[in-house]
């Protein structure tokens, strides 16, 4: 079905900004394993007496927050895109 | 700043020719050695969880579909990558992780048949490959 929608247009030399299954997939266990690895990161931190070790364990902490918030955008943006049919092309 | 850091280089020249092998490490930090959890276990199980996230979103992105997913997700792998890297040479400079220098005619050896190979190399051509993708970039389909 989404085959003769797709001949019907231009040629597309790369895959629409639209999340696959597989990316969901992925998105969703990649963000389990992001939110694992802050809390590892921060609970680790807390219990170092070491103060190098400690720091470093808190900016792993921090990054694995930012990698979080990266990883997420593209659900959030994903749906935005979806509601307001900006690919007319999946919903004929 | 740290003391260790004088003895970065302590591993010596000379012994290279005799049979023992030298070591490139620092001089250990204290760390409780006692059957409790300490903070050297603490950064190597970091490194680990760091080590195994690389080799996840390693397959992530070779799977994404669309370019954004893919320039953010190889990002997220590149700086995971440093992320290894920072606490391998932490481990280093604690004194916490040792290595041990090849012996210099063990790679001249390799070098020799390897640059021997390279008249195996079907053509001498100067040019260089061109990506058609790549973070930051956005050809064709933008």
């Amino acid at each position: 079905m989404y085959q003769n929608q797709y001949s019907q247009q231009q040629r597309m030399s790369q895959p629409p900004a639209v999340l696959s299954t597989k990316d969901n997939a992925y998105l969703t266990d990649a963000l389990s394993w992001e939110l694992l690895a802050v809390k590892k990161a921060h609970s680790f931190a807390s219990q170092c007496s070491d103060q190098q070790v400690k720091h470093q364990l808190e900016q792993l902490c921090q990054l694995h927050q930012q990698h979080y918030h990266t990883l997420l955008n593209h659900l959030s943006n994903n749906q935005q895109d979806y509601e307001n049919q900006t690919y007319p092309h999946f919903h004929n | 700043m740290n003391s260790n850091r004088s003895s970065y280089g302590s591993y010596q020249q000379q012994r290279y020719g005799g049979s023992t092998s030298p070591t490139m490490k620092n001089p250990s930090a204290h760390f409780e050695k006692g059957t409790e959890f300490n903070d050297r276990d603490r950064l190597n199980d970091m490194l680990a969880t760091e080590k195994w996230l690389t080799d996840g979103f390693n397959v992530f992105v070779r799977e994404t579909s669309h370019q954004e997913l893919y320039n953010d997700v190889l990002h997220v792998l590149t700086e995971t990558h440093h992320a290894c890297r920072d606490v391998f040479n932490l481990m280093f400079e604690k004194g916490w992780y040792s290595l041990h220098p090849e012996q210099p005619s063990h790679i001249a050896d390799h070098y020799q048949k390897f640059s021997g190979n390279e008249s195996q190399f079907p053509s001498h051509g100067t040019g260089s490959y061109q990506y058609l993708s790549g973070v930051g970039q956005h050809p064709r389909y933008y």
